[in-house]
């Protein structure tokens, strides 16, 4: 069944974007990330011009998150004085992000900064992760105990001023460490649609050892705020959120984000990141390949625009 | 009296024998509706070549061209080069103001229909969608942008030519079957049709239709355009409630 998108202006398939959302949703609700760095490519790929799959994007990722968020928040594993202070800082990134991208949307260079965006990050994210969780998988195989924090112990950015305690993830940091981490993920996930958890959820484990189960939780409410921010000012500033293709990729999303935490549930920690890290390096290598291979044709139509 | 006589021949031109024919036009819609179910359509224009007993007599068949031009646009080409061992976007040409739409449908094919000259002068044919190129851009087209705009925007369908576009049904009477891709931009579309004999122009005649959106599309597209802040809040609020709801429903205590 066609439905013509009245944003993205053209027809697509009911069931296709049912499915997309699903499935996208059942991979945000296994690891705990917003699933945008996947869905963007994939709306692209079936026609939806990318200010629309970016923007549009946004709202899938707010409505995923919320079902995750709120399993977690019941279960007491959501530090929401971590996750303000981190959304604090994703508000700031935000706000320079969307106009960021409004700006490179009229200079015509999107394409080329959110593709090169994506390879950097996606490689070298998913290579960390595949290393350390191989490696956490040996130790635990060889029978070691996994090195923990001695209490008190700090690394040189936890020592900054501004110290603040966070009792539910035990620990004691510096504030501007975590709002630079913040500010930094909600500038790259407004400009290139993703909700960025697949990057605050790595940076909480291994620079801030806050404790896994805390951390999907502390990082899905973090991404649920921004990207409904982000939602908005997209609505507002590039006006490219199709409010139908949201509807069909959030229903489809919401139901499959939670199947997903229900599959997530029965896996061990190093599991969970070492396919996580596999997932984001096989999005990876697919973006690398766009960019190294010849390309079938050298030209191409990069935007069409009515005259208003 | 020496001053009207212009204006005398003038009138004995029209009235007098040896006149050309006329064209009667009819399309099967003036507005064609976008709506949530809309996968493309197809504009139907119903052509009359009239003649009485002053109407030059012709040895040869007509011939119909038809020329349909849908709203304009910017469309920009970009071209990958290579960079060391990555291919990135080298050059980019910006088409300010070209229709996004443009068909030329015709009975039998252009070429049999009238020479090269003849479409040159009379701008018949795909390739007259574009600006003539002037000498100066001729020059800066180093790259063929140009050709390369025809054949991807054909591949898109915003540019078709059928030489089975049009049937004539008698002699004198025929139809033009306009195809509308599911991707067609919202705007005035021109449909423009000369009648030819033998290579010759005889007389063209314009017509018009509207594709718009309609019912909830254009609801929508006017919220998002002109209410941006209510559709962003309402975007957002759904999503949210969306959320909620499926964490309730699939709860497991």
């Amino acid at each position: 069944m066609q439905l013509y998108l009245p944003i993205a202006e053209l027809p697509l398939n009911l069931f296709l974007l049912l499915g997309m959302g699903g499935s996208i949703g059942f991979i945000s609700g296994l690891f705990g990330v917003g699933g945008g760095f996947l869905l963007t490519p994939l709306l692209i790929f079936v026609g939806v011009p990318a200010p629309v799959a970016v923007a549009t994007s946004a709202a899938h990722i707010a409505a995923s998150s919320v079902t995750g968020a709120l399993t977690y928040w019941r279960r007491n594993a959501l530090d929401l004085k971590l996750g303000t202070v981190l959304t604090v800082g994703g508000l700031l990134g935000t706000l320079a992000g969307v106009f960021f991208f409004n700006q490179m949307r009229r200079l015509g260079h999107l394409d080329l900064v959110i593709t090169l965006a994506y390879v950097t990050l996606l490689m070298s994210v998913g290579c960390l992760m595949f290393v350390e969780s191989i490696g956490a998988m040996l130790k635990r195989r060889a029978g070691k105990v996994q090195p923990m924090r001695k209490a008190g112990e700090h690394v040189w950015y936890e020592k900054l001023p501004l110290t603040m305690r966070f009792p539910r993830s035990k620990m004691s940091t510096s504030v501007i460490p975590l709002a630079v981490l913040g500010l930094l993920i909600g500038f790259i996930g407004t400009v290139l649609g993703i909700g960025g958890g697949f990057l605050v959820v790595p940076a909480l484990i291994y620079f801030f050892r806050v404790p896994t189960s805390i951390v999907v939780g502390t990082s899905l409410f973090q991404i649920l705020v921004t990207m409904i921010v982000a939602t908005l000012l997209h609505a507002v500033v590039s006006q490219a959120v199709d409010v139908l293709l949201a509807l069909t990729l959030v229903v489809g999303g919401v139901i499959g984000a939670q199947f997903g935490t229900r599959t997530g549930q029965a896996l061990k920690g190093e599991q969970f990141r070492l396919l996580l890290a596999m997932l984001i390096l096989i999005v990876g290598i697919r973006f690398a390949l766009d960019l190294v291979a010849a390309p079938a044709d050298r030209f191409s139509i990069n935007a069409t625009e009515l005259e208003r | 009296m020496r001053r009207c006589l212009p204006l005398v021949l003038m009138l004995l031109a029209l009235t007098g024998p040896g006149r050309s024919e006329e064209l009667v036009l009819a399309l099967s819609t003036r507005e064609v509706a976008i709506t949530s179910t809309y996968t493309g359509a197809e504009v139907t224009v119903f052509g009359h070549i009239e003649r009485d007993g002053r109407t030059i007599a012709r040895t040869g068949e007509y011939d119909i061209v038809a020329q349909v031009q849908g709203p304009s646009g910017e469309v920009v080409l970009h071209r990958k080069g290579r960079f060391g061992f990555i291919w990135l976007t080298e050059n980019r040409r910006r088409y300010p103001k070209i229709p996004l739409y443009f068909s030329v449908l015709s009975a039998k094919p252009l070429a049999s229909v009238v020479d090269e000259d003849g479409r040159q002068r009379l701008k018949l044919g795909l390739e007259h969608f574009l600006p003539a190129p002037t000498p100066d851009t001729e020059e800066r087209d180093e790259f063929g942008f140009r050709n390369a705009l025809l054949r991807l925007r054909r591949e898109e369908g915003a540019l078709t030519e059928n030489d089975k576009g049009v049937t004539m049904i008698r002699p004198n009477l025929f139809t033009a079957r306009i195809v509308l891709p599911a991707k067609a931009p919202t705007g005035l579309y021109l449909v423009n049709i000369s009648i030819l004999s033998e290579g010759v122009p005889l007389r063209t005649a314009q017509a018009g239709f509207v594709v718009r959106k309609v019912g909830f599309d254009a609801f929508v597209a006017n919220a998002a355009r002109n209410d941006s802040v209510t559709y962003g809040l309402f975007t957002v609020l759904m999503a949210v409630l969306l959320g909620w709801v499926a964490n309730v429903v699939f709860r497991k205590d």
